[in-house]
This record gives C-alpha cells, sequence and structure tokens, in this order.
C-alpha cells in the first residue's frame, strides 16, 4: 500500500522541528504538546503527547518490559530535548529487569551524561522522590519505575503527581512491570509489546506495537488504537514501522533498476 | 578484683585492685556488680556528648589503653556564655548529680591539673590561673598516676604529696624512677600544658542558641534552626565560604543529645536553603526528634565549608536552572542518601559490566558527555541493551553448532524461540588488568531476537575446543 502523501508530509514537518543535529533546540514554551513523529499517533493524540501531565507505560507481558522500556525511553528522548532527566527506579526494578545501562542508552540516541539516577529502596520514597523531580522545571522529564502495584500509588498520589507536573510542565512516565492499571490522574495509558524488527536475518532497530488504551489528550481524535512504532535513535523520533518498510522496499527496488538495464 | 567503687566503699577502707573475697571480710554488706567496660565506655561516651553543650572542645580522660574516666573540656573563651567559670562548673555538677552521677570537676590551667583535682579533691575547685604549681602541692602522690609499686617506693621514702616531690632536686628522681615521673609531675602542676583531643573534628563555623525555659515545639525549633542559619551565613559570607555539610546538634535537658547532618551539593550559606534542607531532614527521620522535656541548647556548625562567591542567588528568587537540579539532588541525597542519586559515567574499557560507573551526582562529578561518544552510531541499529543484567544469568541453550548463534534459549523458566541473531562480536578478557588471576574465558556476543520480536543480549563463555568442550551461556541485557 502506498503511503499517502499527506502523512509523508506531516513526517517533514515532524523532522525538521528536529535540530539540525538531532538535538537541544529549545521547544517552543508555549507548546505543551510532543508530537512522537509517528503521524497517526500524533493525529490521534490531538498533536502529540501532553508534557504536563502523567503517561502510564505498562508492558503487554513480563517478557515485554525491554520493549516498554525502549517506548518509555523514547518518549523522554523527545520530551527532555537535551535537557537533563530523572530515571527513579525502585531497587527491586534492577534486580528483576536490569539496570540502565549507559552504553545502550547512547545507542538508543539519548544522552546519558543527562540521566539523574534515582535509586530508592521502597515504593513510597520513590513517589516522594517523583513529585520533587516534577517541580523541578529545569527537567525535561522525569521516568518512575515501580516495583508491582504500590498501594501508594493511589488516587490521591496520582493527583499531586499531575499536579506538580502541571504547574512546572514536566512529564512523567510511569513505567510499569505489570500489575493491574493505575486509576487516577492519567492524560495516557500505552500497553507495549515487542514488534520484530526489520528485515529477515538480521536485528533492525527497535520495534514496539503500541495499543493506546487510555487517551484523555486535549482535543484528542479518538479514544485510542494500535500501531507498530519503528524508533529511530539517529533522528530520535517514532516512525510508523511499515513506513520504514515502505520507504526501504522502494529503495531497494531503486537500487535494483541500473543493473536490469 | 574491685576496679571502681563509690564514696562509701572508699569510706570503710576499701580499695582498687583489691580482691573480692578481702573487701566481703572488710564489709559483709557490700553490694557488688559485674564490671562492663563496654557500657561503662559508652556511658561516659554519651556523657561526652551531652558535655558538648558546653564546648566543642571535649576528650576523654584515661590512662593508655583504660576505659576512659573522665572528660576533659576546653572551655577557653566559653565560660562567658554561662556567666563565668563558678556558673559553669556549678551547672556542670549540678546536671550531672539530677542525672545521678556523683560526679566532680575542677577547672585549672591544664588538663591534667584540672583531672586531678577532680578525682583527689571532693568540692569544685577553681584554680585561679598561673597559681597551678602552689595548688597542686597537697594533691596526693597518686595524683600522678604511678603504678602502684612505684607510689609504694615513693612512700617509703617519705614522700606522699606532690609538693614533697617537687621540691626534691629533679636529677636523683629521674634517675631512680625515669623521666616520666618527673613528666607526669609537671604535667599535673600545670607546667606543662597537654592539649586535649577532642572527640570529635572541631567546626570552623559554630553557632548556638541557649535557653532558659527549653523548647520542644516544632514551630520554635524550626524557627531556631533559621536564626542559627543566618547567624551562619553571616560567619561564611565574611570568610567568603559556603557550607558543604551541616549539622544540628540537640542537647535535651535531661543528658540526652542528637545529631542531625545534612550535605550539600554545593557551598551553600543562604538560610532558607539550610533550613528547607534540615526541614526535609527532620520530616524523613524514621525515629522523629524528641525534645522530652525540651531542647535548652541547639547549636548549629559547619564541618565542611568551601569558597563561595560573594553573592550567592537567593534561593528563592533565582531562575538559574542549573541551581534548581542542584537543589534537586541535595533534597533527595538528603531525604533517600548521597549514594541513591547517580549520575552514569563511561569507562574506558570493552567488558560491559564495567563499561559504566554509577557515581553519587553530588560529588560535582559532571558527567561528562564526549565520554560517550564511542558509542554512538545512527546509522547501526544499537548494539548494547538499554537494560543491563548485573552480574550476567546463566541460561540453557540449544545451538545448531557448537560455536554457532543459540537457536533457542530458556532464561527465568520462558522458553524463547531465536528467529534472528547477529554476532558473534568478540571480547577477550582484559589480560593487562588481570594479574595473577586466571584468565576468564573469552565472551562471544549474540544480539538475538526472538518470535515476539522481544531483544536480547547473549553471551557464551569461552571459546570452543580451545577454551572449553562445553561452553556455558548468559544473558546480560535487553534491547529495546
Amino acid at each position: 500500500m502506498p503511503i499517502a502523501s499527506s502523512d509523508l508530509q506531516s513526517l517533514r514537518q515532524s523532522i525538521s522541528k528536529i535540530g539540525r543535529d538531532g538535538s537541544a533546540r529549545p521547544m517552543d514554551p508555549v507548546s505543551k504538546k510532543m508530537p512522537t513523529g509517528h503521524p497517526a499517533l500524533d493525529h490521534t493524540l490531538g498533536g502529540g503527547l501532553a508534557r504536563d501531565a502523567l503517561h502510564e507505560v505498562v508492558p503487554q507481558s513480563p517478557s515485554d518490559l525491554a520493549a516498554a522500556t525502549g517506548f518509555a525511553l523514547g518518549l523522554i528522548g523527545r520530551l527532555a530535548q537535551g535537557r537533563d532527566w530523572v530515571w527513579i527506579g525502585e531497587e527491586m526494578t534492577r534486580h528483576e529487569g536490569g539496570q540502565a545501562y549507559g552504553p545502550g542508552l547512547k545507542n538508543f540516541g539519548l544522552d546519558p551524561a543527562r540521566l539523574l539516577l534515582v535509586a530508592p529502596r521502597m515504593a513510597e520514597d520513590g513517589l516522594k522522590a517523583a513529585e520533587d523531580a516534577l517541580r523541578c522545571a529545569a527537567l525535561g522529564a522525569v521516568l518512575l519505575e515501580p516495583w508491582g502495584h504500590p498501594k501508594q500509588l493511589d488516587l490521591v498520589a496520582l493527583r499531586r503527581l499531575s499536579l506538580a507536573a502541571e504547574e512546572n510542565t514536566v512529564p512523567l512516565i510511569i513505567l510499569r512491570h505489570g500489575g493491574q492499571s493505575l486509576a487516577g490522574s492519567l492524560r495516557t495509558r500505552w500497553r507495549v509489546a515487542a514488534a520484530p524488527s526489520q528485515g529477515r536475518e538480521s536485528v533492525g532497530n527497535p520495534r514496539f506495537a503500541l495499543t493506546l488504551l487510555l487517551n484523555r489528550q486535549a482535543g484528542a481524535q479518538g479514544a485510542g488504537g494500535s500501531w507498530t512504532t519503528e524508533w529511530s535513535h539517529g533522528e530520535r523520533l517514532f516512525r510508523p514501522a511499515d513506513s520504514v518498510d515502505h520507504l526501504s522496499a522502494s529503495a531497494d527496488r531503486q537500487a535494483e533498476t541500473p543493473d536490469a538495464a | 578484683m574491685i576496679v571502681a567503687l563509690d564514696r562509701h566503699a572508699l569510706a570503710v577502707g576499701l580499695s582498687k585492685g583489691m580482691t573480692l573475697a578481702t573487701a566481703r571480710a572488710l564489709c559483709p554488706a557490700l553490694d557488688v556488680a559485674e564490671s562492663d567496660r563496654l557500657a561503662d565506655r559508652q556511658l561516659i561516651e554519651q556523657v561526652a556528648s551531652w558535655m558538648e553543650r558546653y564546648t566543642p572542645c571535649v576528650g576523654l580522660i584515661a590512662a593508655d589503653g583504660e576505659t576512659p574516666e573522665g572528660v576533659a573540656l576546653d572551655i577557653t573563651g566559653a565560660a562567658h556564655l554561662l556567666g563565668g567559670e563558678e556558673s559553669l562548673l556549678a551547672d556542670c555538677l549540678t546536671r550531672l548529680r539530677a542525672q545521678g552521677f556523683d560526679a566532680s570537676a575542677a577547672i585549672a590551667g591544664t588538663s591534667e591539673c584540672a583531672a586531678a583535682f577532680a578525682r583527689f579533691k571532693d568540692e569544685a575547685i577553681i584554680i585561679p590561673a598561673g597559681t597551678e604549681p602552689q595548688a597542686a602541692a597537697s594533691l596526693p602522690i597518686a595524683a600522678l598516676g604511678l603504678s602502684s609499686s612505684d607510689v609504694i617506693a615513693l612512700a617509703r621514702l617519705g614522700l606522699k604529696t606532690i609538693d614533697d616531690l617537687a621540691s626534691r632536686p629533679r636529677a636523683p628522681l629521674a634517675a631512680r624512677f625515669g623521666r616520666d615521673l618527673l613528666a607526669r609531675l609537671d604535667r599535673v602542676r600545670g607546667v606543662v600544658e597537654t592539649p586535649i583531643t577532642p572527640r570529635r573534628f572541631i567546626p570552623a563555623f559554630i553557632t548556638e542558641r541557649r535557653f532558659a525555659e527549653p523548647i520542644g515545639h516544632e514551630d520554635d525549633i524550626h524557627r531556631t534552626i533559621l536564626t542559627l542559619a543566618a547567624d551562619l551565613a553571616r560567619m561564611l559570607e565574611k570568610q567568603g565560604q559556603g557550607g558543604r555539610r551541616f549539622e544540628l546538634a540537640f542537647f535535651r535537658a535531661d543528658g540526652a543529645m542528637r545529631r542531625l547532618g545534612i550535605e550539600t551539593a554545593r557551598p551553600l550559606r543562604d538560610p532558607k536553603g539550610v533550613m528547607r534542607l534540615f526541614r526535609d531532614r527532620l520530616d524523613t527521620l524514621a525515629d522523629p526528634l524528641d525534645p522530652g522535656f525540651g531542647f535548652d541548647v541547639i547549636r548549629l556548625s559547619v564541618p565542611v565549608a568551601e569558597i563561595l562567591d560573594a553573592h550567592e542567588p537567593d534561593f528563592d528568587g533565582r531562575t538559574d536552572l542549573a541551581e534548581d537540579l542542584a537543589a534537586l539532588i541535595e533534597k533527595l541525597g538528603v531525604r533517600l542518601h548521597p549514594s541513591r542519586v547517580m549520575r552514569i559515567h563511561a569507562e574506558d574499557t570493552h567488558l560491559p559490566e564495567r563499561a559504566m560507573r554509577r557515581l553519587p551526582a553530588q560529588d560535582g562529578n559532571a558527567a561528562l558527555a564526549a565520554e560517550w561518544d564511542l558509542w554512538s552510531d545512527a546509522d547501526l541499529p544499537p548494539l548494547r541493551p538499554i537494560r543491563l543484567i548485573d552480574p550476567p544469568e546463566p541460561v540453557d541453550v540449544i545451538a545448531e553448532v557448537p560455536d554457532g548463534p543459540p537457536i533457542r534459549f530458556r532464561w527465568r523458566r520462558v522458553f524463547h524461540v531465536v528467529v534472528k541473531a547477529e554476532g558473534p562480536e568478540r571480547l577477550a578478557p582484559e589480560w593487562w588488568r588481570m594479574t595473577g588471576q586466571a584468565l576468564p574465558p573469552t565472551r562471544d556476543y549474540y544480539r538475538v531476537e526472538n518470535e515476539q520480536g522481544a531483544r536480547f543480549w547473549l553471551f557464551r563463555a569461552g571459546l570452543y575446543e580451545r577454551e572449553t568442550n562445553d561452553p556455558r551461556w548468559f544473558i546480560q541485557g535487553l534491547f529495546g
């Protein structure tokens, strides 16, 4: 299926919004939304992911934790835009899911030097740390990774966090390891599964199968949806997986043509 | 054997070193308690901590290697705060006695002179400055702390007091009893000064508040901390310094004492900033501050200071983002512990588990972005995982050939069918770092993807046939 030219257009536009070096362009201060780069996704979100809100990212199965982490980090890469960001990972999450790995983050297009890593022992400490971080307007984003389903993450706690996020326009991504969905002041909730990367033989760029389960974005078009997206760490944006396949397929054809001639 | 006794026991003629049987024979109604040196030591340490209410320079008085038997205070410049030496001495004794101690005390020009008077005179004495040698004359020889054989030998010579000894020619005494005797004599007579070794490092900046009526209310305590912080800010500003560590000491009227410390990410002297950090610290204490009947002394000190530029922007009014971030690091450090708030640093090694280090963010190790350049390549898919499993976990792997990529593996009871595998990336052990140890096996790393699309980082430890015939497999990371 050929890609719609309007999609390509908006893709180009969102690419042009990124700095030439792929980083560090200060965001438009009035813009409270961050386009992901994926046109259909951004359309559903009403322009992009809200910066002044809470977003929950849930792995579809325990094996999808890394995929959920990848998607969350991609969002952070988009949101932080060269600013410092905080990853609050409760101690147990490190033992169970591995620890944030600098070389891998760099490979993923994120600057490890910008990461402030916080390792609280308990859920309660993590929550307080998250609230403190959200009150620091210098930050580009905050990633909170609680272990299991902490009872402290209740309606009241989420409300407090969302107020802090709103006041300072610092987004909070809550990366879950499983457990029930959070109930409360979330702007969006995502279910993430790993998706096979491009190519038959080689392991390619990260791909995720996304399902938008909850969409309370302002100006949202639709309640949710499912997409497969690829994270391009070079450009630091999400792309529709099929558009990548399509582009490279046509590139292959072009490459073949001279040979045939 | 008797190691310590009270006033009444002394009165009936018992003495240290006596066996219990002899003592019982002399006084059948004797009350005996087992000696517990550790508890003794803890108690005296506790008393010493509490004594810091008078001066930060508090040392312990102890014979070599013995359990301390007293506390020495350097009250230079501190006495006037309590209305002079007499009232300080009286206050100190009243408070100690109120806590149930049978204490004696003396003030003199040197610590050993004062200690001798405290031990061998019953009443509280203040020796006027410069008169120590004359005052010490009447003290018994025992005040020198000599071995019992020396004391007996001196007694046989008819030497019973310090004066007897001091009026003798020195050379024959030294020849008979050693130079040590003369040194002790000089110290007790206050001729030679022995400095007090403080138990704790004495901070350069100290300020305190004393209350006639002990305070216990939270608001009062907070207000006091703020005024102390303001005092300290002026002192620090004069010296162009800022504190990197602040310490609060709360002295309770009944002898309990509590210390609270905070560390900052950068030199700080703004009172509101100091206050805020302490408030966070107070709010998150596992065992909250217990004022009991109230604190009568609160002291704020700066054990560690650093140079700070003349004008520090106001904690509230500034807009500088870097400052904001430093404040956050500081706050989280106070709440969680500085080691739980980290920056990650690249290390020059290709051993994956060593390629990154987590260091406390507060140490000011601003991470160097350039260090990570090794790992940026926009054209290749990520070669390193975003989550590192450290230490690597063993996995059961089926490979077509012993030195080939895995085709199936099991990790944490879950079976994965490998659809795509890239590798091997061979990482040899860094033999130049290993001296005198057995070389760990070479690792062949594979990036693999399972049927669902999940991506893993596996390695085979040991080169087949060259290093091992049965290579083991491990998982070390997860890709996004």
